[in-house]
């Protein structure tokens, strides 16, 4: 099918188009971009369809571009959240330097990551997958003045580590099963762990480490919260997933055509990397005072689920892990898109100088407040049902009990990290600086809201979502999928009514609301947030009492041993090391001649009393 | 038809039993303590004067969106929860929605009412207030990991994760939970002495320090709300562990209304019973700091959860 | 046939004489000349190529002596897309330098382009020559120029760098020189057919010997560790265009005379003496790199590294790893090319040639920013960029031969390449500025010229199937050692 290359080409299109048009006009750089990928999700949806293969030699290299029902699924996330955010973008970055950079860049990241799963054959997953890690990292520097020696040179390090991995796993994957295309492969065990266990191993590194698996997240939290806002959202909603994708992909083939029973520390290890991402990405995140990285940390931790779920390889799991991607990408896209909307009207995430914008953006509120009870876990919203998924998932159908509870304290934890993200922006006492503060633009309202406004359907209609999902996972080689509407069932035959619960709490909710709220309304007036009752003395207009320093203190006493694990002091300690051997091998080259004709000399001899060793 | 009417009926039903008895055992504890202290104390009634008063005012100030939604959110998550627990065994009046959802759907719903309250106390800028909502958070994370630590030993050793189903077994085989796996009782009550929130882990209201903490800006209707909130969930949780633990309530076989009575008897003896263990420990135990509370929860607490987990495993013989 | 290897060889030889007495009339003679030669050579290289992709090896012997007494050019597939490739780069580079130092006084820049063009010139020599002195001849011949414009600059570093590769150089002279002479000894000829022919009669004592000196001599000139000591301070300290030259061109035929030596010559095994110093150079040189804190002697060491890489795949030895090494070549000398040309303008305007001086130069040159981008992207081997699909074919090729620490390795060592490529152009981009010297735009010449390599790095990157055809002949002429031997006996 030709209709495949030509989405690319729109995307490519695009992102050469935006980089000149900015030159030109530098108003509508952003819309047009918004237009290309407008353009490139209608012309997914309407003209590509599943079962599309398009078959092609490139290099010598047979080369094979399709699509299924696994590779549709992720559609959804890359190009959905991929027009919402760039209509977002439109504002948020407007008034920046270097627009036409920033778009062309965007529409290659989301080009490579179309490029990624449309992707039949090892080399041309390779090449988008590189393609998707540059632009993303010129991206990530975009923003990074001063630190680009170490926060954008490190996610492109990682990233090259886990490319790397991949192509070594590619490079073997041909050289013993003889073939480049990937349902080949699969189908001659190619991601058997019992053959040759180094090319799942490679592979699930170079995955894992786009998803930001431990103990090689360390690049998540900078590349992310140093990202602009508006691409983190991509960033971490969509490209993580592609690690995801991956994962799932050669887990899935794993347990279902293979024997896994006897490789039984592969579902352990995967399980207990991903409890612990999510145990210290949820540490972390919580002891955060920039929201922004309060986020990414969060980021690493609901990925951390996903890969608990994947690496159950049950029904339940998978179906958990693949409905956790897609919600997600739906409620962090959405805060980040928040962080975003406080940066610009603000000027900073920082929450020990932001509070109180409750009032100033209400909208941006309502998104916050409605994606963080989405991650939080907490019913009748999207969330609940991914938690649920994943928790009856570890319980009922894999043997992991002890991680059930790693995951739980994990999910527990997040309550304070997402109770500090609302607080410390939007709630406690307003400051003098910020009273001028506007709502966020409309068009940065509307992904925003829509984003919120799907986290609340899907809670009571998660079939929204397993339908696909169920799809998907048949298409990865499950059989008989089931799934309802609003209904969650586990093998032992308990269920949880989610509409009935929706309807419930919403029953409840007028109820109160007309008689408790409404009742007394017209007769209350808005106390601000300065005359509350501190020992009768009211605060001056240039106090705040605002509680935002050190807000987890005791927490982070409490668990103390548990902040002692610093990865990224490991890695940051290798990498010096590393520079520091490098630097006695730098040393062999002193710049003088003598010494150059030395080594000649010396070379020559070794030659000379080595040489039946060495050409025999 | 007639199941329609049991189920509104039931429901409400069930709405006022847990109201009344939850601030009737309110007011018994402050008797009781009052006793202790060697004081007289207020009548056991006195919290529905309270009640009574608070709700008969006006409400004056208003503290924005999330001042108005936290007591309707503390309503919302006491009555989903109270309507997902099974109040007596094989009773139409009090089935209620017990089937339509399980143990997981109860933990995290119980969250949504402290969240509410925690925003709404956010957004009246008191940093009491929120000094009070941190300190519960973390006290939460404490608890919560002995307590999901016996659950799902429980759901291990039983196959279920349905609260009713649990129950259901007791009935069936006559053996009570606490009995069948000792050490997830012991977990689920050691960390049901936080989920009370009385002494020593009385840190987020902290009289003494934080002026009741996140409630400080409340009053008049609002906090009248908030208190049968907590007044519900209060029942709601003594039901809660003696339907995991201890049998139930309802497990007679005398038909009609009397069966019905005789049930309720026993559930308010169970409860009664079970209740006096978070009080008498608040009676004796002066205040945790923070840090203190959570680290009690995760040393026996956890292990007993550990050990929970173990024995359900060797039950089912899944272990070895 | 109008059209013979002679004119590579004839051509520039007579332009060399004509430029001192042509400048005389017209002062721009002595730019424009190199051009028209170069350009010719252009002509010249594609018409061989052609015809010996249709019609099979051509071998021309000079002034009718036959071999093995007279000197013979061989052009086969290989040697023919080598010699394509170096004469045109040789054209770009040329392009790129033709408003070089154009204001220097003192006819400076005469001697300049003559050199240059001799380099050029005789690294096509050693390319195409089928005798083994006449290779010796050739690579004194680049020596020499190259010496003379290192030390263009008549400064102290230049003349010390210059100094350096003058004696290191003359270390490969000697050798190769008594190398020749063994094998002249033992064989009685120095045409490389004959000599490859009777090698097996050679005792194995002495042609280990032989190997050795080859071995020392050529792998100063294909800057092998450790023997490559001259190559930074050459690289850093030559003019701009000459140091794209000695990257685009002397080390190709140096890494040509190296291989030629060893496939075609000896018939020891030297695999594993090639992948593991190969990749010792690699290692050391990458590493060396990350450390640089100027850019032109980073990307000196870079070259080298490369340099590594391609020994590294013809040490592989199958008929995929020496298509994937010549593709390596290509793309090295294309990319490493456009890396020293965006990278000279930077110094230009930069004063010095730290690293750190670079902070923020996109703002001032935009182009020629996005065009180093661009090459160190691709040399580093990101697709679609041409650098991709040599390392692919490498990696594909020692994957078949089963070499995983290799693969491994070599993936390691890239991710060093990787960090401090990067790490300048976030520097280029990112950076904060430091101050705002006067800016030198790149001239129209020096655009059309980068243009040019960028556009084959994009244009090969996203269609490698272009240059496919030529390179899989050339692989094949290299590996098919007895065809060689038997068709340039009976032709002659």
């Amino acid at each position: 099918m030709e209709m495949l290359s030509s989405l690319l080409l729109i995307f490519l299109i695009g992102a050469i188009t935006t980089y000149f048009v900015d030159s030109i006009n530098r108003k509508f750089t952003g819309i047009i971009a918004f237009l290309f990928v407008l353009l490139g999700s209608l012309f997914f949806y309407s003209n590509i369809h599943i079962g599309d293969v398009f078959v092609f030699q490139l290099g010598g290299i047979e080369m094979q571009w399709g699509i299924n029902d696994y590779s549709y699924y992720f559609s959804y996330i890359v190009l959905g959240l991929g027009v919402l955010a760039l209509l977002y973008s439109i504002k948020y970055i407007e008034g920046k330097a270097r627009q036409g950079y920033f778009y062309a860049s965007f529409l290659l990241t989301i080009l490579g990551m179309i490029g990624v799963i449309i992707s039949q054959d090892f080399v041309s997953l390779f090449i988008f997958w590189e393609i998707m890690t540059w632009a993303s990292f010129l991206l990530v520097i975009y923003n990074a003045y001063y630190k680009v020696k170490t926060k954008g040179i490190k996610y492109m390090i990682f990233s090259a580590i886990g490319a790397y991995a991949m192509l070594t796993a590619i490079v073997f994957i041909k050289e013993h099963y003889n073939t480049l295309l990937i349902g080949e492969a699969i189908e001659r065990g190619a991601f058997n762990f019992q053959q040759y266990r180094y090319i799942p191993i490679f592979l699930l590194l170079g995955f894992g480490i786009k998803a930001a698996v431990m103990p090689f997240h360390v690049w998540a939290p900078a590349a992310y919260s140093k990202s602009p806002m508006s691409f983190t959202t991509i960033f971490s909603g969509a490209m993580s997933k592609m690690g995801i994708f991956g994962i799932g992909l050669v887990l899935s083939t794993f347990y279902l055509q293979h024997n896994p029973e006897n490789f039984y520390w592969v579902k352990l290890a995967l399980g207990w990397l991903g409890g612990i991402t999510a145990v210290m990405g949820t540490l972390y995140a919580l002891i955060q005072v920039d929201a922004k990285k309060l986020l990414a940390y969060s980021s690493i931790a609901q990925l951390g689920y996903i890969v608990v779920g994947l690496s159950t390889g049950t029904k339940l799991g998978v179906m958990a892990a693949l409905y956790l991607a897609v919600l997600h990408a739906i409620f962090k896209g959405a805060l980040f898109m928040v962080a975003g909307a406080v940066e610009r009207q603000v000027g900073t995430t920082d929450m020990t100088k932001v509070s109180g914008l409750i009032r100033r953006m209400p909208w941006t509120f309502f998104v916050a407040l409605v994606s963080i009870i989405a991650l939080a876990g907490i019913p009748p919203l999207g969330g609940f049902v991914g938690k649920w998924l994943l928790y009856e998932a570890l319980i009922t159908e894999s043997n992991n009990y002890f991680l059930v509870i790693v995951i739980f304290f994990s999910s527990t934890a997040a309550f304070l990290y997402s109770y500090r993200f609302l607080f410390g922006l939007f709630l406690g006492q307003e400051e003098k600086e910020t009273e001028h503060v506007k709502e966020a633009p409309i068009s940065m309202l509307i992904p925003m809201l829509i984003l919120g406004i799907g986290s609340i359907i899907i809670g009571s209609f998660p079939g929204l979502i397993f339908e696909p999902a169920a799809k998907a996972m048949q298409a990865i080689g499950f059989k008989d999928v089931t799934w309802q509407m609003s209904l969650l069932s586990n093998i032992w035959g308990n269920t949880t009514h989610l509409f009935l619960i929706s309807m419930l709490i919403f029953s409840v909710f007028i109820i109160a609301f007309l008689f408790l709220t409404l009742k007394g309304l017209k007769k209350t007036r808005y106390v601000g947030t300065k005359e509350i009752s501190t020992s009768g003395e009211l605060p001056k207009e240039w106090e705040n009492f605002t509680f935002q320093h050190n807000f987890f203190k005791p927490f982070e006493r409490a668990a103390s041993p548990l902040y002692h694990l610093n990865m990224n002091r490991i890695w940051k300690d290798l990498g010096k090391n590393t520079e520091a051997f490098f630097g006695f091998f730098r040393k062999l080259y002193t710049g003088n001649g003598q010494t150059y004709a030395l080594y000649v000399i010396i070379f020559l001899v070794l030659l000379l009393l080595f040489k039946d060793v060495i050409f025999s | 038809m007639n199941d329609i009417i049991f189920k509104i009926g039931g429901a409400f039903l069930t709405a006022i039993l847990a109201f009344t008895v939850g601030m009737f055992y309110a007011g018994l504890r402050r008797k009781i303590t009052a006793r202790v202290q060697n004081r007289v104390g207020p009548p056991i009634y006195q919290n529905f004067l309270d009640l009574l008063k608070l709700q008969s005012k006006r409400t004056n100030v208003a503290h924005g969106f999330m001042g108005h939604m936290a007591p309707i959110w503390i309503i919302i998550a006491a009555m989903t929860v109270l309507m997902f627990i099974p109040i007596l065994q094989n009773n139409l009046w009090f089935e209620n929605l017990t089937l339509k959802g399980d143990l997981i759907f109860l933990l995290y719903m119980m969250v949504f009412g402290s969240l509410g309250m925690a925003l709404g106390a956010g957004q009246t800028g008191n940093p009491n207030s929120a000094i009070g909502v941190s300190r519960g958070l973390s006290q939460m994370v404490g608890f919560e990991i002995p307590f999901v630590m016996a659950l799902v030993a429980l759901m291990l050793q039983f196959k279920t994760t349905s609260i009713a189903d649990l129950m259901h077994f007791q009935f069936t085989s006559g053996h009570w939970i606490i009995l069948e796996n000792p050490f997830a009782f012991l977990a689920a009550l050691l960390s049901s002495l936080g989920m009370f929130r009385y002494s020593p882990f009385d840190i987020v209201g902290a009289p003494a320090e934080l002026a009741s903490g996140p409630m400080s800006e409340f009053g008049g209707k609002y906090l009248g709300t908030m208190m049968t909130g907590g007044a519900v969930f209060a029942f709601i949780k003594l039901v809660l562990f003696v339907d995991l633990f201890l049998g139930g309530a309802g497990n007679n076989s005398v038909e009609g209304i009397m069966g019905t009575g005789l049930g309720l008897l026993e559930l308010l003896l169970k409860t009664f019973l079970f209740y006096m263990i978070p009080v008498f420990v608040g009676l004796v135990s002066p205040r945790y700091r923070t840090e203190q509370a959570i680290q009690f929860f995760w040393k026996w607490p956890s292990v007993f959860g550990i050990l929970a987990i173990l024995w359900a495993l060797y039950k089912n013989g899944t272990l070895l | 046939m109008v059209i013979t290897p002679v004119h590579y060889i004839v051509v520039p030889l007579l332009a060399a004489f004509a430029i001192p007495l042509l400048t005389k009339i017209y002062k721009d003679a002595a730019r424009l000349i190199p051009g028209i030669v170069l350009f010719y050579n252009i002509i010249v290289s594609f018409n061989l190529l052609k015809y010996v992709n249709e019609h099979g090896i051509i071998s021309e012997t000079i002034a009718g002596w036959q071999a093995p007494w007279g000197i013979n050019l061989v052009i086969t597939p290989f040697t023919g897309f080598l010699a394509s490739m170096v004469s045109v780069l040789g054209f770009i580079i040329w392009l790129y330098g033709y408003r070089f130092k154009r204001t220097l006084k003192g006819g400076l820049v005469k001697y300049y382009e003559i050199l240059q063009m001799m380099m050029i010139a005789g690294s096509i020599g050693v390319i195409i020559t089928g005798d083994l002195f006449n290779m010796f001849v050739f690579i004194e011949i680049v020596g020499i120029s190259a010496y003379s414009l290192t030390a263009f600059y008549r400064g102290r570093d230049g003349a010390e760098a210059s100094f350096k590769y003058l004696l290191i150089g003359s270390f490969a002279s000697t050798f190769l020189l008594l190398g020749i002479l063994i094998i002249y000894t033992q064989t009685g000829t120095l045409n490389m057919a004959q000599i490859a022919e009777r090698m097996h009669e050679v005792p194995q004592h002495m042609k280990i010997i032989a190997l050795i000196f080859f071995l020392i001599s050529l792998g100063i000139e294909a800057e092998m560790f450790p023997l490559n000591g001259w190559a930074p301070d050459a690289y850093s300290q030559a003019p701009s265009p000459t140091s794209a030259t000695f990257a685009a061109v002397v080390s190709i035929a140096g890494v040509y005379a190296l291989i030629r030596v060893l496939f075609t010559l000896f018939d020891v095994p030297v695999n594993n003496y090639l992948m593991i110093m190969g990749f010792v150079t690699m290692l050391v040189a990458e590493i060396a790199a990350i450390s640089q804190k100027d850019l032109k002697r980073m990307l000196a060491y870079s070259s080298i590294g490369q340099v590594g890489l391609v020994l590294i795949a013809f040490g592989i030895g199958s008929k995929l790893a020496v298509f994937g090494a010549l593709f390596l070549m290509l793309n090295h000398a294309v990319i490493k090319s456009l890396l020293f040309m965006t990278g000279s303008y930077f110094i230009y305007n930069t004063d010095n040639k730290k690293l750190k001086s670079l902070n923020g130069i996109h703002k001032r040159l935009p182009l020629v920013s996005f065009f180093f981008s661009l090459g160190a992207l691709a040399i580093v081997g990101f697709p679609p960029f041409a650098g991709f699909w040599s390392k692919f074919y490498i990696l594909i090729a020692a994957g078949d031969a089963r070499h995983v620490y290799l693969i491994v390795g070599v993936l390691g060592v890239t991710i060093i390449e990787l960090t401090y490529y990067l790490r300048i152009v976030g520097r280029i981009y990112f950076a904060k500025e430091e101050e705002e010297p006067a800016s030198h735009k790149p001239s129209i010449n020096a655009i059309i010229a980068m243009s040019a390599l960028a556009l084959f790095i994009l244009v090969i990157g996203v269609y490698p199937d272009l240059i496919m055809q030529p390179l899989n002949q050339a692989a094949d002429a290299l590996l098919n050692k007895t065809h060689y031997i038997n068709q340039i006996l009976s032709l002659n």
